[in-house]
């Protein structure tokens, strides 16, 4: 993992005192709301329904033990007791006073940690795979990138008010975990035929009322240049993005109306720098900057590369519910005597994502027991454990299943994505916690899950999409019609994983739905791709093999509030 | 960072009673939309102190030739901020610096809030005209939180990676050493 030096210490402790500053002149009535905003937003503060939200930033998912203790006292002193870890890979607390912000923001700088660009008209939050440094199928491991990028968007004094906010993904894997094809700039490491090391740059992608999937601008940007090409891209869109409609500023919207000018501006601006700006030069990454971040990301002392034997001979009686673990929490790793491990957070009777302080906690002992201290928060909130040898994963099973983490349900229909929806958030026109809780209810058999198999299920409480609903082989999004809460429904939609298919935004299904009837509806899809599935076929391939239609005729079927409207 | 007083400002703008004048004559320290700019700029004496305000709609390169080097036709050139949110006039600055080797006065006005002091410095400004209701003392203090960067900018071209911070940590505290105890 990344170690803080005393430079990036002394810098989040800077932005704490600046941050404290404002807040004071805020509560002074020096710096009316209006104001505030901007500047709390760029610190992840929101104004929620019930009380401000804090967003922190977990970079490109990685977290230490350390931290995560830190984050559960967090959410036991200031907040009530819990966190929502996001598809951002970010952490969310719903209760802390304001007055109290300031206090949070100095307990999070002592253990390098803070909520700097986690919202606001900015560079966002790196995000990458879960999977960085360990994949298998990792073609570069992306985290020093992630990192030099991390602090390369930071404070950038260029890029703090764009036209809106901007989101980097990145991955150095062959499969795309990190949903590269839906961010506004995505990221993909490759190497070329001499073996050098460059980036394919995707550019324009985004959810929301318009969900776009980015168009490749340039297929190899040699990584010493990577900044000076996204530092082009921010700058035209800085530029030229539209900012007479909230809806309209997203980049994606820039490169969908302007095309080929977009990506000859771009380019245009890249050799403009490289060619007249007096800096130029200093903003080429050195080979020695690249050695000293990735000496970063070695393999944690003490790893032992020895496969155990007790581990290749399961025990005589194997639980039924530790093999559905190992195959669906346990993934392989670049070291052969290692594993990868997901604690599911997707459970029974608690919204999906969220985390009490003791869960926190017990996450972290789990990690500092089994994993060298490290955690990473995956793009489907999870949390997982990067380094687990493979003697001891009945050891964590039974400790995971202990502390709640077991439920071998990753990649399921239950391991759904959700946004807090409007149970807290002020934007959401419908509640995502209460239909989650229905739809894990009524598909509670495990039986039937592992018959159902692989399906991804995204919940978005707006069409701000934090829920990724369009990218769900389902997807459910909440719309306000007169007051009350109805529910979109999509199919077919892919992140880009593997399994999903080339990124694409789900087709809708027909006319929105009651909430009572959202858990029949999805019963009707799963039950309408059971009848209809053809040998290893899984739901995103069914639907479409067959279209929206015969899953609309089903969904129809079950209507009772809306029957009329349907008809 | 220069915090204009406009009571006591040299500059001027050329203005009557229905907005900018279309052909102001030729004098000293005048601030001109660039409109007048383009009107006048064949036969306006070279040498005279000329300012010129620039829409943040446009292209710093528009005026590449009157913004390069010591003898530029230009000395002043003020880029708008027409709400403070509204980002675009940074990067306006920071071409104008790297680019066309502006070296005279970038003046920020408009919507001008001393939370925006840093990254106004940073990209090239030295010169503010902050809103009427903003404090200067607070605009000052603003200044005073980080003691570096990460990324280079028009101040300090390099990056962090490519500094000794080491160093510099040691003659921040050699600094607040030698201040201490001197009441200030």
């Amino acid at each position: 993992m990344y170690q803080y030096s005393e430079f990036d210490r002394h810098f989040v402790r800077a932005r704490a005192a600046q941050f404290r500053d404002q807040l004071r002149r805020h509560l002074d009535g020096e710096l009316p709301d209006d104001e505030f905003k901007a500047l709390r937003l760029q610190n992840g503060w929101y104004v929620q329904r019930h009380a401000p939200m804090l967003r922190v930033a977990v970079p490109y998912g990685e977290l230490s033990s350390r931290q995560l203790h830190q984050l559960a006292r967090i959410a036991r002193v200031f907040d009530r007791d819990y966190g929502h870890f996001t598809t951002r890979q970010n952490l969310q607390y719903n209760w802390i006073p304001l007055a109290r912000a300031a206090d949070v923001m100095d307990l999070l700088a002592e253990v390098d940690m803070h909520g700097i660009q986690t919202s606001g008209n900015c560079i966002r939050n790196i995000t990458s795979d879960a999977l960085a440094g360990i994949a298998p199928d990792e073609v570069v491991d992306p985290r020093p990138y992630c990192e030099i990028l991390r602090q390369w968007s930071t404070l950038h004094p260029e890029f703090a008010f764009l036209p809106r906010k901007f989101k980097i993904a990145v991955t150095g894997a062959r499969e795309d975990r990190a949903a590269i094809g839906w961010h506004d700039i995505g990221l993909q490491l490759l190497k070329n035929a001499r073996g050098e090391v460059g980036f394919k740059v995707l550019v324009g992608g985004g959810m929301g009322r318009t969900p776009i999937i980015g168009s490749v601008i340039g297929s190899f940007v040699p990584w010493q240049q990577i900044l000076v090409y996204i530092e082009a891209i921010v700058r035209v869109y800085n530029r030229l993005g539209r900012r007479d409609n909230l809806y309209k500023a997203r980049i994606k919207i820039l490169v969908k109306a302007e095309g080929q000018s977009f990506a000859d501006a771009v380019n245009a601006e890249f050799r403009h720098i490289l060619e007249h700006d007096r800096d130029a030069a200093a903003h080429l990454i050195p080979q020695s900057e690249l050695d000293r971040v990735a000496a970063h990301f070695q393999l944690p002392a003490g790893l032992d590369a020895r496969h155990a034997a007790a581990a290749l001979r399961p025990p005589a009686e194997v639980p039924v519910a530790y093999t559905r673990w190992l195959q669906r929490n346990v993934h392989a790793h670049k070291l052969p005597a290692y594993r990868a491990v997901t604690l599911s957070l997707k459970r029974a009777g608690i919204p999906p994502g969220d985390a009490s302080g003791d869960q926190m906690d017990r996450a972290a002992e789990l990690a500092t027991r089994f994993s060298h201290g490290e955690l990473r928060v995956t793009h489907d909130q999870n949390l997982l454990l990067p380094w687990v040898h493979e003697s001891e994963l009945h050891a964590l099973w039974l400790a995971a299943r202990e502390a709640g983490f077991a439920t071998p349900n990753i990649g399921l229909l239950t391991d759904m994505i959700a946004c807090p929806g409007g149970d807290f958030c002020a934007l959401a026109n419908a509640r995502s916690i209460p239909v989650a809780a229905a739809i894990t209810e009524r598909f509670e058999d495990l039986d039937r899950l592992y018959d159902i198999g692989d399906i991804d299920l995204h919940i978005s409480g707006c069409i701000n999409s934090c829920g990724h609903h369009h990218s769900g082989h389902i997807g459910i999004l909440g719309v306000d019609k007169d007051g009350a809460e109805w529910y979109q429904i999509t199919v077919a939609g892919s992140d880009g994983s593997t399994i999903s298919g080339a990124a694409r935004a789900g087709k809708v299904i027909g006319p929105s739905f009651a909430a009572e009837e959202v858990p029949d509806v999805i019963e009707a899809l799963i039950e309408t791709y059971r009848r209809e599935r053809l040998p290893g076929e899984l739901f995103v391939d069914t639907s479409r093999r067959l279209g929206t239609a015969a899953f609309r005729t089903a969904a129809d079927a079950v209507r009772r509030a809306t029957a009329g409207a349907a008809a | 960072m220069r915090f204009i007083d406009t009571r006591n400002d040299r500059w001027h703008r050329v203005e009557g009673e229905d907005g900018p004048l279309p052909h102001p004559d030729p004098q000293p320290d005048r601030l001109l939309t660039l409109e007048q700019w383009h009107a006048v700029r064949e036969g306006w004496p070279r040498g005279l102190r000329t300012g010129v305000l620039l829409p943040n709609t446009l292209d710093v390169a528009t005026l590449d030739d009157d913004l390069r080097g010591p003898n530029a036709r230009l000395s002043l050139l003020a880029l708008q901020f027409p709400k403070w949110t509204d980002g675009r006039a940074y990067s306006q600055a920071r071409v104008a610096r790297v680019r066309h080797g502006f070296v005279g006065e970038l003046r920020a006005i408009g919507d001008v809030l001393v939370d925006m002091l840093p990254l106004l410095q940073r990209t090239g400004f030295d010169a503010v005209q902050l809103r009427r209701d903003q404090s200067v003392e607070a605009a000052v203090r603003a200044l005073g939180f980080f003691p570096g960067h990460y990324q280079g900018d028009v101040q300090q071209p390099r990056p962090a990676f490519a500094r000794d911070l080491a160093a510099e940590a040691a003659a921040q505290r050699h600094a607040s050493e030698l201040f201490a105890g001197q009441g200030i």
